[in-house]
């Protein structure tokens, strides 16, 4: 009886210690936010920005060095460390002058020399960026830096809003465990598999944020839901199969984003080359193509899949300075008229046909991702009303790229740059575009003509005209059907401010620390 | 007994040929009525893409049993193969045989299934085969033994000594002693092989999510458990384990029905 009564005891007093630790660190808390991420976003190569730190598939600010430009809102171009750049008039040549009350923590001031040592290893190292238009840079004075091109590239400065500044003095083969930068926030603790813990950076040149410390969680969905029930996340990530949970203390964020979901048509007719299928013979019809995205039901997707929590897409740039309107309406009837028109006609089963050939394909779907399967069971039964019979099918990315050249596949994509206009549409070597086959010289020209353009503002024009230019371009020809822009979700615990962000891009990790500076406590 | 083992029989059956039927079914989407639970018109509730979990669970115990019955199938092939030549063979061949079973048997079950159904392309073929060549140890054992024992046994040396050839004495005695072991290992490696096509198909190397098989369903509803939709992962879950216990229940029944026989 005695032992129990001490047991009871002692329960009492741990439980009693647990609560006042808890009331400690709340107040404690108010310069603090943790916040929670997918466990793909820890950094693999560490914190190098010429190994895919902040750039690379999934983009965002490198927090930890400053970049020469940012984007800003609505994703014009900003200065950061740059105060003024030019470009000749061939394209070939860019002149940035930086900043001179830059300095990175060890002390050391940032020079032109650490922007052209940074941008050469990039050259020589990257290999999740394009860095071939580049040929070389060099620091002609302290304060101004040349980038010399292999050929004209207008989106440069969409390029130098990615790559953060390292130190030249201070680079080793493990800067990415130690980085040194000159940004918002320092790398204090990294435990590989758990947490980072960043500090923020007291002498950085802009507003020093007031969130004094970041420390970054990495865990998986559903442990990240627990840790926000727990209350023990500030901000915890989240997707639509949560958002109508309702936590006590925690409100649902949402940040737009241009993380859309597409499918691929491949616009030409089947062929084999070097073991790979490329084409299909149902899709390369311009009409079917046209059908599909005029039958595509977006907003019952949206409401049946993700809850509601995305917006339509027409197009790969929605919302964009680059973005030509491409918005379709849902009509099936247009759709059915466009089929018959070109000779599909509805066999006994329901099902078109066309001189023998059958108006069947797959889609394609990456295992373990219950949206975009859900969309590819949308699209069969969207399709099934106009008289295309889709199978849907899974595959692992390991052969969805090979596959994706003869098949539809639900892709993910969404980046702070036209550049993305050009990998999706232009053409390799004038034959097939990448991920899907497809060739339009009109719109191969117009691209060729923006990255040639000295004026970023100009070529945005261009760029819209790849889309349409009245009688031809991407909208017409719809390789690409686009259905939504993802929303970024977030429980949010009550108190903590997070001003309007940047428009997310793919990926649902770093972007949000992207404003990290702004954020406050109530 | 014999009634028992009909019964057993005919429920087996009745289950793998209506899964059959519930083909279609099992894949039709529907989500006006999307992560309902269970009521009258869908008994187990349905998913979050508005599949009925009823078919999708018949359909794939469906599945389960066949992939069950064609690789315990090849599994028993191989073991009565391997283990006829290694008790038979020489000195060597018994050596390398029984060495290739503790391999076998010494390696993780789970591990060896994941590379040969990566290697054999994560699919149902994968599935079926990996398993097959990875569940005939034990049996194979089993008829080395049996057949070593016969053979040292009294009235098989008589019979040798008569004049009888070999084909004669396998046929007509070892053939009738050792079938029903080997019937009997077959049924029981059905529970074996149907857990082991659900583990892996859960941990996403056997059949691919669009196949209704009850691992792809247990896998599917993780990501739901946390929202409170129990009834994605028990129905599928229960009926599993009532399927092998079916099986298992068969197993002991025929191995106490030869049994009494013998004992006759």
């Amino acid at each position: 009886m005695k032992k129990k009564r001490v047991i009871f005891l002692l329960i009492l007093l741990f439980s009693l210690a647990g609560c006042k630790a808890e009331i400690k660190e709340n107040v404690k808390d108010k310069d603090t936010v943790v916040v929670t991420m997918p466990v793909s976003s820890e950094p693999e190569a560490g914190f190098n920005p010429v190994y895919g730190w902040g750039a690379g598939e999934h983009t965002h600010e490198p927090l930890i060095q400053s970049t020469l430009f940012v984007t800003t809102n609505d994703l014009q171009i900003d200065y950061d460390l740059a105060t003024d750049y030019s470009v000749s008039e061939d394209g070939m040549t860019w002149t940035v002058s930086i900043r001179e009350d830059a300095f990175f923590t060890d002390g050391e001031k940032v020079t032109a020399e650490d922007v052209a040592f940074t941008y050469n290893t990039c050259k020589k190292n990257s290999s999740v960026n394009d860095f071939t238009m580049l040929h070389y840079t060099e620091a002609i004075n302290e304060k101004t830096v040349v980038f010399h091109m292999t050929r004209p590239f207008s989106v440069w400065p969409y390029t130098m809003a990615l790559v953060g500044i390292v130190p030249e003095h201070a680079y080793t083969p493990s800067y990415g465990e130690h980085p040194v930068g000159s940004g918002k926030y320092i790398l204090k603790q990294w435990d590989k598999g758990q947490q980072i813990i960043l500090e923020a950076n007291e002498k950085y040149y802009g507003n020093v944020p007031k969130i004094k410390n970041v420390i970054v969680l990495f865990m998986e969905e559903e442990i990240s839901l627990a840790a926000a029930q727990a209350g023990q996340a500030d901000v915890s990530y989240t997707s639509a199969t949560y958002a109508d949970i309702s936590v006590p203390n925690y409100e649902l964020y949402s940040v737009v984003s241009l993380d859309n979901r597409g499918i691929n048509l491949p616009a030409q007719p089947k062929e084999e080359k070097d073991g790979v299928l490329y084409g299909n013979d149902v899709t390369s019809d311009i009409a079917v193509r046209q059908a599909i995205n005029l039958a595509l039901n977006r907003e019952s997707i949206i409401s049946n899949i993700l809850n509601s929590y995305a917006s339509s897409a027409y197009s790969i740039c929605d919302n964009t300075p680059w973005y030509q309107d491409a918005q379709v309406p849902y009509d099936l009837e247009q759709a059915k008229e466009l089929l018959d028109n070109a000779g599909w006609i509805i066999g006994e089963d329901g099902i078109r046909s066309k001189n023998g050939i059958k108006a069947t394909f797959s889609i394609l779907y990456p295992p373990s991702d219950s949206i975009r399967q859900g969309i590819a069971e949308e699209f069969c039964n969207n399709m099934k009303e106009i008289g295309l019979e889709v199978i849907p099918e899974c595959v692992g990315w390991d052969i969805a790229y090979d596959l994706a050249q003869s098949q539809p596949l639900v892709w993910g994509w969404g980046a702070h740059t036209p550049m993305e206009l050009y990998n999706i549409y232009h053409s390799q070597n004038g034959k097939n575009a990448r991920y899907s086959p497809y060739h339009n010289k009109a719109v191969d020209a117009y691209m060729d003509e923006a990255l040639k353009s000295t004026n970023l503002e100009d070529s945005y024009s261009l760029w819209k005209k790849a889309q349409w230019d009245g009688t031809t371009g991407i909208i017409q020809d719809i390789p690409w059907v686009w259905i939504c822009n993802v929303e970024h979700l977030y429980f949010v615990k009550q108190g903590l401010t997070i001003p309007e962000q940047k428009i997310h891009p793919h990926g649902h990790g770093w972007s949000l620390l992207n404003n990290i500076d702004t954020w406050t406590w109530k | 007994m014999k009634k028992r083992i009909l019964f057993l029989l005919l429920l087996l059956s009745i289950f793998t040929i209506v899964g059959y039927f519930c083909k279609d079914n099992a894949l039709v989407t529907d989500f006006a009525h999307k992560n309902m639970p269970p009521c009258l018109d869908y008994p187990f509730g349905t998913d979050w893409l508005g599949r009925n979990l009823f078919f999708r669970t018949l359909r794939g115990i469906s599945i389960s049993i066949l992939i069950g019955t064609i690789s315990a199938s090849i599994s028993t092939i191989i073991a009565i193969f391997l283990g006829t030549i290694s008790a038979f063979g020489n000195k060597n061949i018994d050596a390398t045989i029984t060495w290739l079973i503790d391999f076998i048997i010494g390696l993780p079950h789970i591990l060896l299934l994941i590379v040969l159904s990566i290697v054999m392309g994560r699919d149902i073929k994968g599935a079926i085969l990996g398993i097959a060549l990875t569940h005939w140890t034990s049996l194979a054992r089993l008829i080395r033994g049996e057949l070593l024992q016969l053979k040292a046994s009294t009235y098989i040396q008589v019979a040798e000594k008569l004049g009888k050839s070999k084909l004669y004495l396998f046929q007509n005695h070892m053939i009738p002693h050792v079938l029903p072991q080997c019937i009997i290992g077959w049924i029981l490696l059905f529970p074996h092989t149907i857990l082991h096509e659900s583990s892996i198909t859960f941990l996403g190397f056997g059949l691919k999510s669009n196949q209704p098989a009850i691992g792809t369903l247990l896998s599917e509803s993780m990501q739901y458990l946390v929202t409170g939709r129990w009834w994605f992962a028990v129905f599928p879950g229960c009926m599993l384990v009532f399927i092998v216990l079916l099986f298992y229940y068969l197993g002991k029944c025929l191995q106490t029905y030869y049994e009494q026989k013998l004992g006759e």
